[in-house]
């Protein structure tokens, strides 16, 4: 009885001391940073590192990824006088890109062609008393976190398109193919060229006939065998090694051409874009015409604006919702497609990016950067067509169609700035510690007007001759007598418009804002717009 | 008698066990103090700030602090980071702006006024009060001198005036609270030009600040900072850079300091009420097992000297 006793309050007091400790344990729960390894080895980069996981085709990897140094394999062949089919064979007159094989293998003839092959070549050069790479399975499966890929991408501009076009003689079908799905072959199809990228995807797709290799093993394939093949009979080719496409520092030596002729693919020069798309559905907005010629110089490639194909926009997108369930233009209607902020394929999205350019962020830094919902602006793009009979443009039908044109926007619509801008304004209004600001208006918006010269887009964008006001006089009507910054800037902190800086905020955000946005370093410290007012006056 | 008492002591351990398992580790702190009502805050957006130190400037006139040796028009100050002292109660350090490098980052530094304080729930003797403005205020007059409040401090703010050898002080920001009190503005905002600080009700200041990410969403990180950070600040900050890269604390979660110490601060009670009780008890069981021992034994040894006692009368018979 007395021992059954004192087994409970041992327990009792066992479950206490368990309780407490718990208890501890979440007060010292504030985890200390926990310290980062510290390497000795100095990290090396590198454009040419292969990983080698093939065999996670197969399942759950064995062993640790082996990392395969391309370059330094190619570079010790070339010393030797060797050259790329030790390692790769051939077929058809085509480099396998695979090693030591043409066709994919089971597993065990996979782990048998790396390991043999690599380790039989390296203990054939060790043996003759040179240095070589790994014999043993854990010196290549293993970790080595100091090197890393330094591998950029490898696009090809325009100018390289053009270079290629040069030297294979206007011979599109050596690169570009279709596929023909009867006689299971690849063939070309003149007028039909698209960029790589369309078909070829990030990763292999497809099976047996219908297989379509990834852009990653497309390029390699097209561009490296044939450099090789070229430089066989003795043409100047392209590179061969990594390095010489995806290394940042020689993919600047690669040659550009200033003045790429334009590409010929049957490609209209200005398209009226319907705002219907092809089931009849229409959008009531005005149709927009479109320099098609303008906007392929401004671009690398046409994949920016053609994100799948290059047919028209309506193809894909409609005014609901996709036509083609591609995976990429999945419910995106064609409102989205033309208007969508932040993209590059958009218009807006386009347009605004080059609002960022130095010559315009200092105004367009300022506005809000969500589509304004009423704005004439709108109609710069959504015209209203002009009155039918308006001189000789009528007459034909390419005539109507350039009646519309941005060639003619200039001569047309072009700016011309007229308004009465005063030549100094002296911003007294905040006189304390300095001198009241003499602001060189004129000087400010003829620098502004000079500063589009360059730009067709800010040009035809800024056609109003008090449009260029509103970078300042913001959210007031475009007139040529804008009310004073005081009148809506006052007291700062003001409860009743949270949101409305104060005067002396607003001149200074205005005014260093934009200088610091397009770069003037003249003007920015606080004597050199207000000189310091000496005490007693 | 014996029995009644070990009953006694059952229950008052049953009676310290449901005390601690019943009672959650907030206990010793109000659940979750989201500060005062219509209390004020200052909201700094670093993509406006220019680094003119104007408001450095304001802050030695306001409280009167010593001038510096450098005035506050040398720009060559913010090459170096510097930290708040007994003299600076705020400063203005340059950062590297990766996004633009001709612009750099600049990053006002001064007390962040917590909502909960850290250093007024460490301080045994109060000197530090939030006030319903928002401000956090020090009163030297009770002050020890001991500065758990400047280890407590996350944003290591609080100085101390290590150089008077009588009256020593912790020195910090005041918010300007006898500024505000009187309806003027804290002495650095209203000095601002650019209104890279932004003075009026928390709520209304963490409304500007979502305005702007609106606005402007490719220009800002996506964060208040002071929002949550040690349970909420009055001071709020937004940037184009991330606040790590501004010298700004990113690991401090959103948990007030005071509520850090609650669990331990809340078992205190237990432990010295409770220890007691056990260790008294533990005494107490192997007191009385002692105790029974004896009273066995001693029960033995009369038995058993019971038994021979015939023995000895015998003998006593047979001499």
């Amino acid at each position: 009885m007395a021992k059954g006793k004192s087994l409970r309050i041992g327990a009792g007091i066992f479950v206490a001391m368990i309780i407490l400790l718990i208890g501890f344990i979440g007060v010292f729960n504030v985890t200390a940073l926990s310290k980062a390894p510290d390497d000795t080895q100095p990290i090396m980069f590198r454009p040419d590192i292969i990983t080698f996981d093939n065999m996670a085709a197969f399942g759950k990897l064995e062993k640790t990824k082996a990392i395969f140094l391309h370059d330094q394999h190619t570079d010790a062949l070339e010393k030797k006088n060797k050259d790329c089919f030790v390692c790769h064979k051939t077929e058809d007159g085509r480099m396998s890109q695979k090693f030591m094989r043409l066709k994919d293998v089971t597993r065990g003839e996979l782990t048998k062609i790396y390991c043999d092959n690599c380790t039989k070549c390296h203990k054939e050069m060790i043996a003759a008393g040179e240095k070589a790479g790994p014999v043993k399975c854990d010196e290549c499966h293993k970790e080595r976190p100091w090197i890393q890929s330094s591998r950029v991408p490898m696009g090809f501009d325009k100018s390289l398109h053009y270079r290629h076009y040069r030297a294979q003689e206007n011979k599109c079908d050596r690169c570009h193919h279709e596929y023909d799905k009867k006689s299971q072959k690849l063939f070309y199809a003149k007028g039909k060229e698209g960029t790589c990228r369309y078909c070829h995807k990030e990763k292999t797709e497809g099976d047996g006939a219908e297989k379509v290799i990834s852009m990653r093993f497309a390029s390699h394939l097209s561009c490296v065998d044939c450099h090789q093949q070229m430089r066989e009979k003795k043409v100047d080719a392209g590179p061969l090694r990594c390095a010489g496409c995806h290394d940042a520092k020689e993919q600047l030596k690669i040659e550009k051409v200033k003045h790429v002729p334009r590409l010929k693919r049957g490609q209209p020069d200005n398209v009226i874009i319907k705002t219907g798309d092809k089931k009849g559905r229409i959008a009531r907005m005005e149709r927009v015409p479109f320099d098609h010629k303008s906007h392929e110089e401004y671009n690398d490639t046409c994949r920016v604006c053609h994100l799948a194909s290059l047919e028209s926009c309506a193809t894909c997108h409609s005014l609901t919702g996709p036509i083609k369930a591609t995976k990429n233009g999945k419910e995106i209607t064609l409102e989205t497609a033309f208007h969508k902020h932040g993209h590059q394929s958009s218009c807006i999205g386009c347009h605004e990016s080059k609002q960022q350019d130095k010559n315009c962020a200092g105004c367009h830094a300022f506005m809000t950067k969500t589509r304004q919902q009423e704005s004439f602006a709108c109609l710069r793009c959504h015209m209203i067509p002009l009155p039918e009979r308006t001189g000789e443009l009528s007459t034909t039908k390419a005539a109507k169609m350039a009646r519309m044109m941005p060639q003619l926007w200039k001569e047309t619509f072009g700016p011309i700035y007229k308004v009465n801008v005063p030549k100094t304004v002296v911003l007294r209004d905040l006189v304390n510690q300095y001198e009241p600001a003499e602001y060189p208006h004129r000087k400010v918006f003829d620098a502004m007007v000079k500063k589009m010269d360059d730009s067709k887009l800010a040009q035809y964008f800024h056609y109003d001759d008090t449009m260029l006001c509103l970078g300042c006089h913001h959210n007031t009507p475009a007139a040529g007598k804008p009310p004073r910054c005081a009148n809506c800037h006052d007291k700062p902190f003001n409860e009743n418009n949270l949101f409305r800086p104060g005067l002396m905020g607003s001149f200074h955000q205005q005014c260093l804002g934009c200088h610091q946005k397009m770069g003037v370093e003249k003007y920015l410290g606080c004597t050199s717009c207000h000189k310091e007012r000496k005490k007693g006056s | 008698m014996s029995i009644s008492r070990r009953k006694f002591l059952g229950w008052v351990g049953a009676a310290g066990l449901s005390t601690t398992i019943g009672k959650s580790a907030t206990a010793a702190t109000n659940k979750q103090f989201t500060g005062y009502p219509k209390s004020f805050a200052i909201l700094h957006d670093t993509t406006l700030c220019v680094g003119c130190r104007s408001c450095e400037a304001a802050c030695n006139k306001v409280n009167e602090l010593p001038k510096p040796d450098k005035p506050f028009t040398d720009l060559s100050v913010l090459d170096t980071k510097r930290r708040t002292t007994t003299e600076a109660f705020t400063i203005v350090n340059k950062y590297d702006n990766p996004k633009d490098p001709k612009n750099p980052v600049f990053y006002k530094k001064q007390c962040n006024h917590c909502l909960e304080p850290a250093c007024a729930s460490v301080c045994f003797v109060r000197a530090f009060t939030k006030t319903k403005t928002g401000a956090v205020i020090y009163d030297s007059s009770v002050c020890v001198g001991c500065r758990y409040c400047m280890i407590a401090c996350p944003f290591e703010i609080p100085t101390y005036e290590y150089d008077q050898v009588l009256t020593p002080r912790i020195r910090k920001c005041t918010m300007c609270y006898p500024r505000v009190i009187e309806g003027l503005l804290p002495g650095c905002v209203e000095a601002c030009p650019m209104e890279a600080l932004s003075f009026g009700k928390r709520e209304d200041m963490i409304k500007i600040a979502r305005e702007r990410f609106r606005k402007h969403p490719d220009r800002y990180v996506d964060h208040i900072y002071g929002e949550h950070e040690m349970g909420g600040t009055s001071w709020l900050y937004i940037s184009g850079t991330p606040f790590k890269e501004l010298g700004m604390r990113e690991d401090l979660g959103v948990t007030p300091a005071p509520q850090l110490t609650a669990g331990a601060l809340s078992s205190v009670p237990m432990i010295v009420g409770l220890w007691p009780v056990l260790l008294a008890g533990i005494y107490a069981v192997s007191k009385r097992k002692e105790k029974i021992a004896q009273s066995e034994q001693k029960q033995a040894l009369t038995s058993a000297s019971d038994k021979e006692k015939p023995d000895e009368s015998e003998i006593e018979e047979e001499s």
